[in-house]
């Protein structure tokens, strides 16, 4: 009900795309590079996730999309219009800041119609809108309350509130939800993106969060050292990494490196440190590469004693943590290299730190990529 | 662990004893002056009425003329406070939100007007203005006439010009350290929901600085109504309310020059001191603006038509408006000193040359030189007494349940008018009343440690309350250190910068006084009433000198106050 009046008021038949071509900014007279060539295209009505650790350009891609900030080279499309320098006013966005940015001089109601005053909108459309974004965020009550007398989650829906009340086509969250308890933010994430779906709206939205960004994104772009590396739905990105660095930061991995021995038509032979032998389904790589392979900690089995068979690697239990739901075991090999292995606590029996086990894990559930030019730890540190 | 009884009641003594020796000081040394002169004009009431307001040969002339420098007064600082307001908010704004080339050396500029001895500076505004040295070349004579009164407004330009250079970097300053600290966050949210850059201004900055403004204004009008230096020099035939109390202290008028001093405080006071109680609440006030729909409409068009079209306008007006009032003078004395260096340029006659004046028979070299050293001599004891008393002050304020009190008090010395405060030192330490000092150096330095112990307090106060030193000396007690251990170790370190910045701004400020110290210097003339002395006496290849040496002094003190505040 409330969706069907939202959108008539809001107009939000004509969604955009957004287009980033080619886009590069530089701050401190080029030295540091933010945002590295960056090529992203946004669907109408998705909900976007650029997810990367602190430092990786998400913000300054968000901000540039905003106007807050201009790009150095490359252009930036908003529905069919090229918004290159245009001043933010001008771009029909919805902004939500990490810190809400909620004027502290005004009470909820100056905040919320703070967008509709400023555009000149009439004054019964003014109050509509107020009344709506305000009714949709459930504070419709809390009208005459300063921002500084609210709770962090309630001062978040009115920064909500506000970025829609101003007739945004365009959601744009810089960590919104970021300053919040950890609770309270697993709430939020729900109702932000049933309002984003129930508005039809397109929301690009920054995050360092990996569970929030799968749940709540349609498409994930995982960014680092600001280029993208991979766009994907969160399940491409899990089950099907084209990155090493993407396979570290979405889920876990354990990495194991080694060189390619034999390639036939149905797999590919890995030898790891201390000759131990490895078959996977990779048809990438020729013989003698050097590559890392990566296994997700909960595709791994264990069982006591050595045994025998494909991918089953022998070694002994160096540590053994029961984290609620599951059951996390770290395996030093014969070669040296260790794993991680998580486990449903209810489905695993207790190890001994020292046991000796054998880790098995079945042919087509492991990645193969090139080994980096730089070496493996570097390509997977987080800054 | 163990003190005993004994050890305590050592302890609590000496600070009964450290406590009550500040606040004496701060009593004896600031207070009291600042108030004297009030109480001096009710007990001395029938002489003063006789004076003022019945003499028996002239009536009330005293009283009417009182009434009509105290006027003109007020209209000058008021609206020098205005022009300040819209010449100095965009200069703010600039200064705190851009990035540009020679933004410090505007920054140096902006500081440059606080430093220098304004005599010198209002002599270089006269020249600029009037003479064809100066802007006038351009026409073959002055722009204006010194005695130029503006219509309307009744306040002469030469006086508005040199006023507002002299108190406009108290707007600036003030406010761009406020934008610095106001995240810039909530002017971009406010653009991304569909305002203008000057609409953002209206709705959103201009609110949440407004405390600043108005206590930047506070301080800019305190100075306008006290300034005398500058004002002196290009007064011509006008006389504003500190300059009559200068002449009539000379013709031994003291009833009606204590009367008027009195009148200056108490309006400074009525003025600034409501205004100072409410920003002083905490976290400051907070404005509501309520808005009319129609005219709303209106002051949005005209604003996305400025703000589209004329934004860097207002910043080349601003920067225009440094380089007539601050900039032009400056060069223009330098300028005229290398012109008259050795003979008249006009004339070519050698008793018109700077060398002459300075070294001829009226060897204006050597009082020039007197006087620096006057100068800085009671400058720098004046200002290391006053750092003295207000550093256990500045502990006082924060930890005393006085404090509060205290820091409003300290407000006070600094908006007496210093030729008031100058004829209230007069008569409570010198020959009119307690007879203690006779004027000279030392009565000079009496009277600057009024204004100097607010003026140090300050900065220290700022450094105080931004550096968290209660969480430090908190750790260093919890790893055994004594208080005495903790001030000596961590308090003071810490406060060092604010200690030197309070230092270097109240000795500049010493160094350029001039209202007070004309009243109580007798024969040890300092520099800036000596250039008074110069204009006065028609001897102005020396006054140019004598300008151009407080320019060049300014520029050094200035380079001193960069380096200790630079971060």
């Amino acid at each position: 009900m409330q969706v069907q009046v939202g959108s008539r008021i809001l107009g939000v038949s004509e969604m955009p795309d957004v287009k980033m071509l080619n886009v590069t900014k530089t701050f401190d007279k080029g030295r540091i590079v933010a945002v590295d060539h960056v090529d992203l295209f946004v669907h109408d009505k998705e909900y976007l996730t650029l997810l990367g650790p602190s430092g990786c350009g998400k913000t300054t891609t968000l901000r540039m999309v905003a106007g807050l900030v201009e790009p150095d080279e490359g252009e930036i499309y908003i529905g069919e219009g090229r918004v290159s320098g245009l001043p933010p006013e001008d771009r029909d966005i919805g902004y939500v800041f990490q810190q809400y940015a909620l004027f502290p001089h005004m009470d909820v109601w100056d905040n919320v119609t703070y967008g509709p005053l400023v555009k000149g909108w009439n004054e019964k459309k003014s109050e509509g809108i107020g009344r709506e974004m305000l009714e949709l965020v459930r504070l419709y009550e809390r009208t005459d309350a300063f921002p500084r007398e609210l709770s962090g989650g309630m001062q978040q829906r009115i920064a909500l509130a506000r970025a829609l009340a101003a007739g945004a086509k365009l959601l744009l969250l810089d960590e919104p939800l970021g300053a919040l308890d950890a609770k309270i933010r697993n709430e939020l994430r729900y109702e932000l993106r049933k309002l984003v779906k129930d508005l039809e709206l397109t929301a690009i939205h920054v995050t360092h969060d990996q569970g929030e960004a799968m749940a709540i994104s349609d498409r994930i772009a995982v960014m680092r050292k600001g280029k993208i590396l991979q766009v994907g739905t969160p399940q491409e990105l899990y089950m099907k990494p084209q990155h090493l660095f993407v396979a570290h930061f979405i889920g876990e991995s354990n990495f194991l490196e080694g060189y390619v021995s034999k390639v036939t038509k149905k797999e590919t032979v890995i030898e790891l440190r201390g000759g131990l032998m490895v078959r996977t389904l990779d048809k990438t790589h020729k013989e003698d590469d050097k590559v890392v392979i990566a296994v997700r900690p909960e595709v791994l089995t264990i069982e006591k004693g050595k045994k025998e068979g494909v991918n089953s690697l022998f070694g002994q239990v160096e540590k053994f943590r029961f984290e609620g739901t599951n059951t996390r075991c770290e395996i030093r090999f014969e070669n040296g290299d260790s794993a991680v292995v998580v486990r449903p606590a209810l489905m695993t029996e207790w190890l001994d730190v020292g046991e000796k086990v054998t880790v098995s894990f079945p042919v087509e559930k492991s990645f193969v990529f090139p080994y980096p030019k730089r070496g493996l730890r570097e390509e997977l540190t987080l800054e | 662990m163990n003190k005993g009884i004994h050890g305590i009641d050592r302890k609590k003594l000496i600070a009964k004893i450290a406590v009550f020796a500040t606040l004496a000081s701060l009593f004896i040394f600031v207070f009291l002056p600042s108030f004297f002169l009030i109480s001096f004009t009710f007990t001395k009431w029938p002489d003063v009425y006789t004076e003022v307001f019945a003499n028996p040969f002239i009536g009330d002339t005293n009283w009417i003329e009182i009434q009509k420098h105290l006027a003109l007064s007020l209209r000058l600082a008021f609206f020098a406070v205005m022009l300040d307001l819209l010449f100095g908010i965009p200069l703010a704004y600039l200064l705190a939100r851009k990035k540009f080339w020679g933004k410090g050396f505007l920054e140096d500029l902006i500081t440059f007007t606080l430093v220098i001895p304004t005599s010198g500076f209002g002599f270089a505004t006269v020249l600029t203005w009037t003479t064809t040295s100066g802007l006038g070349y351009l026409i073959g004579r002055g722009i204006v006439d010194i005695d130029f009164l503006i219509p309307l407004i009744n306040v002469p330009f030469m006086m508005l010009i040199v006023h507002i250079a002299l108190t406009f970097p108290y707007i600036v300053r003030t406010l761009q350290a406020k934008l610095e600290d106001l995240e810039p966050v909530f002017e971009q949210a406010s653009r991304t929901l569909g305002a203008f850059p000057l609409t953002t201004f209206r709705k959103i900055v201009f609110p949440l600085t407004l405390p600043a403004i108005f206590s930047g204004g506070v301080l800019a009008f305190a100075r306008s109504l006290g300034e005398t230096g500058a004002t002196m020099v290009v007064s011509s035939i006008y006389t504003t309310a500190p300059i009559a109390v200068i002449r009539w202290v000379s013709q031994f008028k003291f009833g009606s020059a204590s009367f008027l001093g009195c009148l200056l405080i108490v309006v400074a006071s009525a003025v600034i001191l409501p205004v100072e109680f409410v920003l002083q609440k905490r976290g400051g006030p907070t404005f509501r603006f309520f808005s009319i729909r129609r005219i709303e409409k209106k002051i949005l068009k005209t604003e996305k038509f400025v703000s589209r079209r004329l934004s860097r306008i207002k910043d080349v007006i601003s920067l225009i408006f440094i380089l007539l009032i601050v900039i032009l003078p400056i060069i223009i004395v330098l300028n005229s000193v290398a012109l008259s260096w050795s003979h008249d340029p006009d004339t070519g006659r050698v008793e018109g040359s700077v060398l002459y004046q300075l070294f001829g028979p009226s060897n204006y070299f050597a009082s020039l030189l007197k006087a620096t050293m006057v100068s800085f001599a009671s400058a720098f004891v004046a200002t290391y007494v006053a750092t003295c008393i207000a550093i256990p002050t500045v502990f006082l304020i924060e930890r005393h349940r006085l404090g509060r009190f205290i820091r409003s008090m300290l407000r006070i010395p600094l908006i007496v008018p210093t030729s008031a405060l100058g004829l209230s030192i007069l008569l409570l330490w010198g020959p009119g009343g307690l007879k203690l000092v006779n004027p000279g150096v030392w009565l000079i330095v009496l009277t600057h440690i009024v204004f100097s112990v607010p003026v140090v307090v300050e900065p220290i106060i700022a450094t105080f309350e931004g550096s968290e030193i209660p969480m430090f000396e908190g750790a260093a007690r919890t790893l055994g250190a004594t208080p005495y251990n903790t001030m000596e170790t961590i308090s003071l370190p810490l406060l060092k910068r604010g200690i030197l910045t309070g230092f270097i701004l109240s000795f500049t400020r010493s160094l350029g006084e001039t209202g007070a110290t004309f009243l109580v210097m007798g024969s040890d003339v300092t520099i800036p009433p000596l250039v008074v002395n110069m204009v006065e006496a028609l001897a102005i290849p020396a006054a140019l000198f004598a300008s151009t040496y407080l320019i060049a002094l300014s520029f050094v003190l200035l380079l001193v106050f960069r380096m200790v505040t630079k971060r």
